[in-house]
């Protein structure tokens, strides 16, 4: 009774400097920072955000493993073993409260979890929360204060758990080097491209149960260890061996488990939502635009509807073909991770099928949101509906794509440039006007100050405007490659009174559109000067990689 | 002697029964018989006699080669006796590190834990009261790393008190203190309740002609003297002499304060004046058998 106080007493002082340690405390904000850098600019998606809080948990552990190892070899290190050594506290019981102690590094996990859980929150996040991935960071967190108390008591050098630490973060961030089930036999892995690509959870992948039992016996072996280096001879040492058997067994089993291949029906169901998603969608048509959402994105609705309203609303007419608002998923979205263990010709043949989804060809009636990419949130969020509105202006003036592959996957995937088009001055112009972006965002779109940007079309360099967020949340790049003259002669446009604007475009809509109408005459029938466009470079090495500006065709349709 | 070595046996709670110890060639412990009585037990030998190497022995840290220990009749081979030993033990080992950011109330707290003081209030108190004994309750917030050397010196003595421990083994424990200082911890030592033993280690004759009652000469791993301070002083009685000049034929000779030569050996200097010998005198006469022999 007297050793299970002294224990719980001890193990109380070392919670108490293990949780106010600035390690742990480092740890905890580095984890938090972490947890946002993953985060990044999107609505996080549950069956992702779980495993990205859980790589902040990592960051933690590792602080925790650093400061338990200091703990663990403080006697020996600060040449206290004597004194220590003529306590009636024996070593073994010293090592107990230090695992027991372990527990005070939980609430530090769970104020991470429970901080990272209101920021996801705040952010719209879409699904429900892993509850069994959450604790299994948490289990991750104590598992490494064990290995860090278990080289404490045999190596008391701050060193040694400073190399325990980096060792627990190198298994981690090198598991992407590993294929197929293996990734998740590290300590703590998540395959952000394909989870964060999925459109729901998967049944069963990642294995968090599985990941948590061998986490747990990672601890189990740990304290094991520790516990061999304290106590003496006789029947303890027999009961620790069996320990260590114990938590083998349960770390081989935990593999296993992990190692299994997902079901067919699971990858064959996700399949299908890739290759036919109007089979899982939910759409809904607003403003005779039909909107296309997996389960569970509902709430992104208005958030696509404010920017596509915004340039319908000032369409002078709309066109025949309708406009079609559709989330896809990435054509990468099976890899090894999630087809392991299934023959190659299945996963050939599921691997076909993703490719010749929708949105893995560019499409003059149809926005593609990939899943992943959308919804952006935050600050973010902004440059998203832009390009959504100018999307849908290119789609309103018929600035389709040209595209010279039909792949996204093919690297000859090329833009048309619309230069010196009217019709793609009066798309960014309705973009604008949709959702008005800040000025300067806009105008930084030139390059200013980091040289020339453009394509070479026919003979002739065409300086380009690449606006905040181009290009990140919309697939494939369906949209022309915008010009700098397109964008000055948009910009000079909102300087005008919206209802001349509006008469001139309505006054000869039909011939706005037409590709052979330039960017002069619109300016001409404004009222306005054709604004300056940046001069080319005086010297422009040839096309090509690695060498100048690419080439690209005309948007002619 | 025989009458007092009698009392001693019969009042034992200690008791060191041909103990050996040795470090690869060297013998630190040769054969050492020793019983140990209620009240405070001076230890006296040269670096290198086996003084921290007996008390890290009767402290129950470090195990002989050869020969048994007993406390209050406990046997220390015998883990649940070594632990029952321990829980009456204060402890100072000759070099003890500390954790230099633990404040120093912080590290009686953790020590007193390790004492298996599980109760919180009476921990405070005890952490207070030694804090208080040992002069350094104005630094209870201090961390370690900024108390000067006789401050952690101090520190040391006050975790071994943790506990009113029956047994008080200090190791060389006025290393590093200052005369006040000293003078304190002789004060701490004659004040501490219960009768506790106590051994210490020191360097310091006047130290133990001040407190022990009881002093212990270990030369080379053995006992060479077992009495009280007087009768260790006695040992040199007619043996010492100041004179003006040094006498090359005394066993030791050094400058006293008064200018005068002090001499210690066998033979009388022309014109010196025999003087009443002190602990040191005694000490030192033994030391210089030892060596002889």
């Amino acid at each position: 009774m007297t050793a299970t106080r002294t224990v719980l007493g001890l193990a109380r002082a070392e919670a108490f400097r293990l949780v106010r340690s600035l390690l742990v405390l480092t740890g905890l904000l580095a984890g938090g920072a972490v947890v946002w850098v993953l985060f990044g600019p999107w609505q996080p998606l549950w069956w992702n955000a779980s495993w990205q809080i859980g790589f902040g948990q990592l960051v933690l552990a590792m602080a925790v493993l650093a400061a338990a190892q200091l703990a663990a070899g403080r006697a020996r290190r600060d040449a206290m073993s004597d004194l220590y050594a003529s306590f009636p506290a024996t070593a073994g019981a010293r090592t107990a409260a230090q695992l027991t102690a372990l527990a005070g590094a939980a609430p530090a996990s769970v104020v991470l979890v429970a901080a990272a859980t209101a920021v996801a929150r705040a952010r719209g996040a879409i699904g429900t929360p892993d509850v069994a991935v959450l604790a299994g960071g948490v289990v991750l967190v104590i598992a490494a204060g064990a290995v860090g108390v278990a080289i404490g008591s045999r190596f008391a050098h701050p060193l040694a758990g400073a190399l325990g630490a980096v060792a627990l973060l190198f298994s981690s961030v090198t598991s992407h080097l590993a294929t197929g089930a293996n990734i998740w036999l590290v300590p703590w892995q998540w395959n952000e491209d394909a989870l964060g690509s999925l459109p729901g959870p998967l049944p069963g992948y990642p294995p968090a149960g599985a990941h948590m039992l061998e986490l747990a016996g990672v601890a189990a072996a740990a304290a094991t260890v520790a516990f061999a280096a304290t106590v003496g001879r006789g029947r303890l040492r027999g009961g620790l061996a069996a320990a260590g058997v114990l938590a083998a067994a349960a770390i081989c089993l935990a593999g296993a488990l992990q190692l299994r291949p997902i079901p067919t029906a699971s990858l064959d169901h996700l399949v299908s939502e890739a290759a036919a998603p109007a089979s899982v969608q939910a759409c809904a048509t607003a403003n005779e635009v039909r909107y296309c959402l997996y389960p569970g994105f509902a709430a992104l609705l208005p958030s696509l509807q404010a920017p596509v309203n915004g340039v319908l609303a000032h369409l002078p007419a709309r066109p025949d073909q309708p406009l079609t608002v559709s989330q896809v998923l990435g054509p990468d979205l099976l890899d090894s991770s999630l087809t392991h263990g299934h023959p190659a010709p299945q996963v050939s043949a599921w691997q076909a099928r993703t490719l010749s989804a929708p949105g893995s060809a560019a499409s003059a009636s149809a926005i593609y949101l990939p899943v992943g990419s959308w919804p952006a949130a935050s600050g973010q969020l902004n440059d998203a509906r832009f390009e959504v509105a100018l999307a849908a202006a290119e789609w309103a003036v018929r600035l389709a794509p040209t595209v010279s592959a039909r792949t996204l996957s093919s690297q000859t995937f090329q833009q048309c440039v619309p230069v010196g088009q009217a019709r793609e001055a009066i798309a960014i112009y309705l973009a604008i006007l949709a959702t008005h972006p800040p000025a300067g965002e806009l105008r930084a779109g030139l390059g200013t100050g980091r040289g020339l940007f453009g394509s070479v079309v026919g003979s002739k360099f065409i300086p380009d405007w690449v606006f905040p967020g181009s290009s990140a949340y919309l697939t494939p790049q369906a949209g022309p490659e915008n010009t700098a003259a397109g964008y000055l002669l948009a910009n000079a446009m909102t300087s005008l009174p919206g209802q001349q604007v509006a008469r001139v475009l309505a006054r000869s809509w039909g011939s706005w559109l037409n590709w052979h109408t330039t960017d002069a005459q619109l300016a001409a029938a404004l009222g306005i000067p054709m604004p300056s466009v940046p001069p080319a470079p005086p010297f422009l090495p040839g096309p090509g990689p690695g060498g100048g500006p690419p080439q690209a065709p005309l948007c002619t349709t | 002697m025989e009458a007092m070595k009698t009392t001693n046996v019969r009042t034992a709670v200690v008791r060191a029964d041909g103990l050996s110890r040795r470090y690869g060639a060297v013998r630190a412990l040769d054969g050492v018989d020793l019983t140990l009585g209620r009240g405070i037990t001076g230890l006296l030998g040269p670096n290198g006699a086996g003084k921290t190497t007996l008390l890290s022995i009767l402290a129950t840290v470090g195990e002989p080669d050869a020969g048994q220990v007993s406390a209050f009749g406990l046997d220390p081979r015998n883990a649940a006796e070594r632990v029952e030993i321990r829980r009456r033990l204060g402890y100072l080992p000759q070099e003890l590190g500390y954790h230099r950011h633990f404040t120093a109330a912080a590290f009686l707290d953790y020590v007193a834990i390790l004492k298996e003081i599980t109760d919180r209030r009476r921990r405070a108190q005890e952490v207070a009261r030694v804090l208080a004994a040992t002069g350094l309750e104005d630094r209870a917030r201090t961390r370690i790393r900024a108390l000067s050397g006789g401050m952690r010196q101090r520190l040391g003595i006050a975790q071994a008190l943790l506990g009113e421990p029956e047994l008080l083994i200090l190791d060389e424990p006025t290393a590093g203190l200052d005369p006040e200082q000293r003078l304190r911890f002789r004060e701490l030592l004659s004040g501490l309740p219960g009768e506790p033993v106590i051994v210490l280690s020191t360097h310091q004759a006047d130290d133990i002609a001040a407190i022990c009652p009881r002093v212990v000469v270990l030369l080379r791993g053995q006992v060479h003297f077992t009495g009280t301070p007087a009768e260790l002083a006695a040992t040199a009685d007619g043996r010492v002499w100041a004179a003006g000049e040094r006498d090359p034929r005394a066993h030791l000779s050094w400058r006293g304060g008064d200018n005068r030569w002090r001499h210690i050996g066998e033979a009388s200097p022309a014109g010196a004046e025999l003087v009443a010998p002190t602990v040191e005198d005694g000490y030192l006469l033994l030391s210089h058998a030892a060596d002889a022999r």
